[in-house]
């Protein structure tokens, strides 16, 4: 597993929100309008650009990268930041 | 990780892979792939959708009354695994191989009870005596329940008064290292009589959902026991196979005690007893959840303690059809058993099976 950020920049309304649905089906979580970040596999990761590929157009970007574990925890959270054992899969229980 | 839906009117619905779970402005967006189970402790509604959703990704959903008792899953209608486990499962009842399981399960109980109470004695000088008189109490009834011989029906009693006595003495420690404001007297069910007897049956709920859970993927009939006798819609064999687990609830519970974890809030008077209130289900769950996710050494690797009642199942589902094979001459059985599984993460332990189905 690893920690994945996509973030991206689509000018079409329909198109951004495809793309952000396939983010959460992926199990990604919204930490800004735009960027998306959780822990996926390698394969996960491979077929979410796949399918980001296939909606988004010439004119868009999708930006699929990896973090390593140490970089993430130096991460640092200024006014309203991210639940990092959620998005980091440290999560066991979670209530609703 | 598992998803506890604990707000009163929740309501559950699919959204493309994910679930949403709302109330009032509340809401959470979760994705499938996230989720091992669901877990729902309160009144709620779901969609059919939302539920096809769960079965198309392993994920089971389990239904939990006010004692934490699960009343109901929703899980796929499938076997789990061949029915030549049950099979053999129902054959060997009479058997002395039968009492000879049933002896390593009970055994191991007394082992986990002894050696919990033991780590309890190391930080309690003040309490020694008492508590090495309660260890010792325990151990002779281990050393007696070695002995026994012949078949489960001639020496159920013998094994349940061992088991009984055992029971006392440990209950009877535990309550000895409780605070003050939490001691009790003895086990109370339906209803308890007291806090901690609460969170324990809450917990052991949950438990028994775990490892019928376990014994459904294995293979194995959760109806037919051993130790425990048939009834009507008795799961008698969860309830012999849990017995070596129920270390993993006693655990966390006696520690969220010691620990002063525990608050006035988590519970609610009921006529004659008490149930937890939201707050302490939510509490306890947490508790039990990221016990279960420790890792301790199992037959030589590092496992987590989930894990481990899955493939404890799964090899007692493999020590039944062992013992077929053994009688059998077909050749073609004897593969089955020397291909390891490859859907399991045990790569190459005869823990697994190539025709057991893995699932969740």
């Amino acid at each position: 597993m690893m920690l994945v950020w996509v973030i991206y920049d689509i000018s079409d309304d329909r198109t951004r929100s495809r793309v952000a649905k396939i983010c959460k089906n992926y199990g990604l979580y919204r930490v800004q309008k735009s960027a998306f970040l959780g822990d996926l596999n390698r394969n996960e990761s491979d077929s979410l650009a796949l399918e980001c590929e296939s909606v988004i157009e010439d004119t868009d970007s999708v930006y699929v990268f990896p973090m390593c574990e140490d970089c993430f925890d130096k991460i640092k959270l200024i006014g309203t930041g991210f639940d990092r054992e959620l998005v980091s899969g440290m999560t066991v229980t979670k209530f609703f | 990780m598992q998803l506890v839906v604990n707000s009163y009117g929740s309501y559950i619905r699919k959204s493309g892979e994910c679930f949403v779970v709302k109330r009032e402005d509340r809401c959470l967006e979760i994705a499938a792939k996230k989720i091992s189970s669901i877990l729902i402790a309160t009144a709620a509604y779901i969609t059919t959708d939302a539920i096809k959703l769960a079965i198309d990704n392993n994920i089971d959903i389990v239904f939990l009354d006010s004692k934490g008792d699960p009343y109901a899953r929703i899980w796929h209608p499938k076997l789990g695994s061949t029915t030549l486990i049950r099979r053999r499962q129902l054959e060997i009842y009479g058997r002395p191989e039968a009492l000879a399981l049933v002896r390593e399960w009970c055994a191991r109980k007394l082992e986990n009870q002894i050696e919990f109470l033991k780590r309890l004695k190391k930080s309690r000088s003040e309490r020694n005596d008492e508590l090495t008189r309660y260890i010792e109490e325990i151990s002779s009834s281990l050393e007696e329940m070695r002995r026994l011989r012949g078949t489960v029906e001639s020496r159920r009693q013998d094994i349940l008064g061992l088991e009984g006595r055992a029971s006392r003495a440990y209950f009877g420690a535990i309550s000895l290292i409780m605070p003050e404001k939490y001691k009790f007297t003895g086990r109370s069910r339906d209803p308890a009589r007291d806090e901690f007897n609460a969170m324990l049956n809450y917990g052991y709920g949950m438990l028994y959902s775990i490892v019928e859970k376990a014994c459904i993927i294995a293979g194995l009939d959760p109806y037919a026991g051993f130790l425990h006798t048939d009834s009507y819609n008795k799961r008698s064999l969860v309830f012999d196979i849990i017995e070596m687990f129920r270390i993993h609830i006693d655990e966390p519970v006696v520690h969220m005690f010691t620990r002063r974890m525990v608050r006035d809030e988590f519970f609610e008077p009921v006529k004659q007893g008490v149930v937890l209130s939201r707050e302490g289900r939510a509490a306890l769950i947490d508790m039990i959840n990221k016990a279960l996710d420790e890792t301790v050494e199992y037959r030589g690797r590092n496992v987590k303690i989930r894990n481990t009642i899955q493939m404890e199942c799964h090899r007692i589902a493999n020590h039944l059809i062992r013992g077929a094979v053994e009688e059998s001459t077909d050749a073609d059985d004897l593969n089955v058993i020397e291909s390891g599984c490859d859907t399991c993460p045990v790569e190459g332990d005869d823990a697994c099976l190539g025709d057991i189905r893995y699932i969740g």
